[in-house]
């Protein structure tokens, strides 16, 4: 029973950084040649990547995030594309912030 | 004479019985149908196509696989660094190049260098992934110099981010 347990947290552990590697390659390829790898964007021209989480919290933040050209553009299929966003949110979301809202692959579908 | 005459006279009848014109016409349209096919085999492409190479100032380096503009190796810098007296651009657009030494994938950024004309040397087009200009993300046919304070061209960088794992196969 010990042992399945191991393998359990072992497996997910697994799946854990394979998820993570995904999320970092799509941002490379995606968002980081214009937004940098701190995603702090270049001031006047390209904004900072920190009010995304903000805009996940609300319908119309949503919608307004996925009218972006780059974002709506993305060659991600529609659940990568929703777990690369989720994660820009969190990953450079302002110190202290909340938790951002959750964005199901369906919406993304629907609004890009 | 006659024994020479009779016998080329028995010989051009015996052929003649044997083989028809029709079947004359019908090999000469094959070989010369199939010598007109020959160059459109796969086998002559693929020997064309130029092999990998280790020098970073050749179009054919790995890393290049997608760069389009002057190496920056062949005009004062390197293959990561810009020439003296330009700026590189902060922003840019990242691909992948398969490296032949270890067969893995690994994202690079091409990062344009800016401030002074074009440097004139070492030229090269290559193209893998890149995308129309209207996904501007994806495009290398974009000066990007336009993110950098002068948006004045002078060569690229390829800059290697580290390995592309799990990436989404393009479409």
């Amino acid at each position: 029973m010990r042992d399945a347990i191991v393998i359990g947290l072992a497996c997910l552990a697994a799946s854990g950084s394979v998820a993570q590697a995904a999320r970092e390659t799509d941002y490379a390829l995606q968002c980081r040649g214009c937004h940098g790898a701190d995603g702090a964007g270049v001031p006047g021209r390209v904004p900072s990547l920190a009010g995304v989480a903000g805009l996940l919290d609300t319908e119309a933040g949503r919608t307004r995030l996925l009218a972006v050209p780059g974002v709506r553009q993305a060659s991600l299929s529609d659940a990568r594309l929703a777990a690369l966003l989720e994660w820009v949110a969190v990953r450079f979301a302002p110190p202290g912030a909340a938790a951002p809202g959750k964005l199901t692959p369906g919406e993304v579908a629907r609004l890009r | 004479m006659s024994r020479f005459d009779g016998f080329t006279e028995r010989a051009a009848r015996k052929l003649a019985m044997h083989v028809s014109r029709r079947s004359f016409l019908a090999r000469l349209g094959a070989l010369l149908a199939g010598g007109a096919a020959l160059p459109l085999l796969p086998v002559a492409r693929g020997a064309a196509e130029s092999p990998p190479s280790d020098d970073p100032t050749s179009c054919d380096y790995w890393r290049y696989c997608a760069i389009d503009g002057f190496l920056c190796g062949c005009c004062g810098g390197s293959a990561t660094a810009c020439p003296p007296g330009t700026e590189m651009s902060p922003v840019t657009w990242i691909g992948t190049c398969r490296n032949p030494g270890d067969g893995r994938d690994y994202l690079v950024s091409y990062n344009d260098c800016c401030g002074k004309g074009y440097c004139g040397r070492c030229f090269c087009n290559k193209n893998e992934g890149d995308r129309p200009i209207y996904y501007p993300h994806r495009s290398n046919d974009i000066n990007w110099c336009a993110g950098a304070s002068t948006s004045v061209y002078h060569c690229s960088t390829a800059v290697v981010l580290g390995v592309a794992e799990e990436a989404q196969p393009e479409k």
